[in-house]
């Protein structure tokens, strides 16, 4: 019983970390540029496409696509973010829901149009190896995923801590005004911004390749929790995003484990109602917004 | 426009529509209107809420859903007219939408249209899982009566038309009613800045919660009409995401928080999607929703107020080239 119990919070704190990939992205975007990106899941399915595609044309294998996934991805943020994002910026909150959401819409429907609704996968010589402790079995693939998103998740910290650019960014986020006295440029921190939540969201798309399928509807999967994970960490808040993402992989596991195979989704949920009902402020306290 | 005028294209567009099954009589023409006028329902019940009071929700499939769900339940189980069932199920989204917007208005903007999404979706799960009252993921279709219009079902499809453009023509009427009234203000107002409304003395709470529950209500009364159209339902149709994104899009492109802007909006959307059928066949899918997108993304780049503002401002430049101005909009 405590060995199923320990296997299912490791199964579940091991895809907590590609979900922190996910939620820090939503997470950042929020705080900084204060809009919330309904596409984020959709650019983890970019990520895990171009992963694909490196594999199978070039034989690349998919944790070195992660240096090809994040730049690229990175680019695309900024270039969303300046020639999309920073027109809608503003008080109404209308055209930035729906355009964010008609992006999402757009990448979805074209990847089911250019690559079809078919299942890809990635077969790499460690996607089947595992390490056995004790009862205790440990995919390596996985394990892999989750070190390196804790290692970049940890980079984002010191970076948004120690340089220039990071506590720019932060400076923006938490007065935007004032930032902008400051000589702060908040277009190219909100194209970094952007940038590097998408860069994430890439990561977190050729870091799942070895043990998860790419299909155009893979983002919806990801997106929904990031999105629980981010208002139950409290928004815009980095570290409660990591901490509230894996609690969710733990709670998701759990019920997966010890209710049904189909309740994954449902405990999610719950757990979006209980903290909307009783704590709407998230774990990390503050306000809503 | 004056008032007489008004009234004259009223009534032109009333025949019209009347008109229109009895003199287009290809199936697949009158199959298309319904769909035009089944969403531009959908559309009006949603910008009641969304457009007026900018509370972005896209769940309300949520309540399609219940109102397909409790006629069909109520039909199959308890052999009750869906006429009956209609408006019991649109009592039960009603009902529903108080707990559902008890925990979404918690939160704002973005955030509330995620709790909705979040929302249908569970109810969606709800559904898929207790077989035993909902037959589960497979469904049920409903029992063919033949010609019944007591049961909501007919042999033509002109009268499924007649049907679900009373339905609109309701929705028109209590929007316009609304727009009229103090509620309708209260709404604009928190629509522009719900902090100042409630400065002021605006209830937002309260104004809210009842716009939710008409919202509601009026949409589960196009679930029962759809049901009972494709005489089938299961809950990935019922509580499809589709409705939920429709509802909002129709509204956006054809005008939030106008009152003819879902109408056209829908009759944009609905026609070019059923060009991009006969050109391209249905079998390619993504295309219609990559064109919605890309229609949607157009229209919040450059025309944020939709096709009705566009109208607007144009109908504005011609009042102004007038000497009188007779009065200006509200």
């Amino acid at each position: 019983m405590l060995e199923t119990v320990v296997q299912a919070v490791i199964n579940g704190l091991l895809i907590g970390g590609i979900y922190a990939l996910v939620s820090i992205g939503v997470t950042l975007i929020f705080g900084v540029v204060k809009i919330v990106n309904f596409a984020q899941g959709e650019f983890v399915m970019i990520g895990m496409y171009i992963t694909f595609f490196l594999f199978s044309t070039f034989g690349i294998d998919p944790l070195l696509s992660l240096f090809i996934s994040m730049p690229v991805l990175f680019v695309a943020g900024a270039l969303v973010q300046h020639y999309l994002i920073r027109r809608v910026l503003g008080p109404n909150d209308m055209p930035q829901i729906f355009l964010t959401f008609a992006l999402s819409l757009l990448l979805l429907n074209l990847s089911l149009l250019l690559f079809t609704a078919n299942y890809r996968t990635v077969h790499t010589f460690y996607s089947d190896e595992a390490l056995h402790l004790g009862g205790l079995y440990i995919p390596v693939a996985k394990l892999i995923a989750f070190g390196v998103a804790m290692a970049l998740s940890g980079a984002l910290w010191v970076f948004l801590h120690t340089t220039d650019l990071g506590k720019a960014m932060r400076a923006a986020s938490q007065k935007p005004d004032v930032a902008v006295l400051m000589g702060i440029n908040p277009n190219r921190v909100f194209a970094v911004a952007f940038g590097a939540a998408l860069a994430l969201a890439g990561a977190a798309g050729s870091l799942l390749m070895p043990f998860y399928s790419a299909y155009p509807f893979v983002g919806q999967v990801f997106v929904l929790m990031a999105f629980v994970a981010v208002v139950l960490g409290t928004l815009g808040n980095v570290v409660g995003a990591l901490v509230a993402s894996l609690m969710m992989g733990v709670a998701e596991s759990l019920g997966i484990q010890f209710i049904g195979a189909d309740s994954g989704q449902i405990v999610v949920f719950a757990m979006l109602l209980l903290t909307l009902a009783f704590k709407p402020s998230g774990l990390g306290g503050g306000r809503v917004r | 426009m004056s008032s007489p005028l008004k009234t004259g294209a009223l009534v032109v567009l009333a025949i019209v529509m009347l008109a229109l099954p009895q003199v287009v009589t290809s199936s697949f023409a009158v199959d298309i209107f319904i769909r035009i006028l089944l969403f531009s329902f959908i559309g009006v019940a949603w910008n009641l809420m969304g457009g007026y009071a900018k509370q972005l929700s896209l769940g309300h499939a949520a309540y399609f859903g219940l109102g397909a769900y409790t006629s069909t339940i109520m039909q199959i189980d308890f052999g009750i007219s869906p006429w009956i069932g209609m408006v019991a199920g649109g009592a039960v989204a009603a009902v529903a939408s108080l707990p559902i917007g008890w925990l979404c208005f918690r939160l704002r903007g973005p955030y509330f249209t995620i709790a909705t999404i979040a929302t249908a979706q569970a109810l969606m799960l709800i559904f898929l899982k207790f077989r035993d009252f909902a037959w589960g993921a497979e469904g049920t279709t409903i029992p063919n009566l033949g010609s019944s219009p007591l049961y909501l079902q007919f042999e033509t499809k002109a009268s499924y038309y007649y049907v679900v453009l009373g339905l609109l023509v309701l929705a028109l009427f209590i929007t316009h009613k609304i727009e009229k009234s103090w509620m309708g203000y209260y709404l604009v107002a928190i629509g522009e800045d719900e902090d100042a409304a409630e400065a002021v003395g605006v209830n937002a709470p309260k104004v809210k919660r009842d716009i939710y529950m008409i919202s509601a209500f009026l949409t589960a009364l196009a679930g029962t009409f759809y049901t009972q159209y494709i005489y089938f339902i299961d809950p990935a149709t019922a509580f499809s995401f589709s409705i939920s994104i429709e509802a909002a899009l129709v509204s956006i492109v054809g005008g939030i928080g106008t009152l003819w802007g879902p109408v056209i909006g829908t009759v944009l959307l609905e026609t070019t999607s059923a060009l991009l059928q006969s050109w391209l066949g249905s079998s390619t899918g993504g295309i219609q929703l990559t064109v919605y997108a890309l229609i949607l993304m157009a229209v919040i780049l450059w025309r944020p107020t939709g096709l009705m503002g566009w109208v607007n401002e144009a109908m504005q430049r011609h009042r102004e080239r007038q000497p009188a101005r007779p009065r200006t909009a509200p």
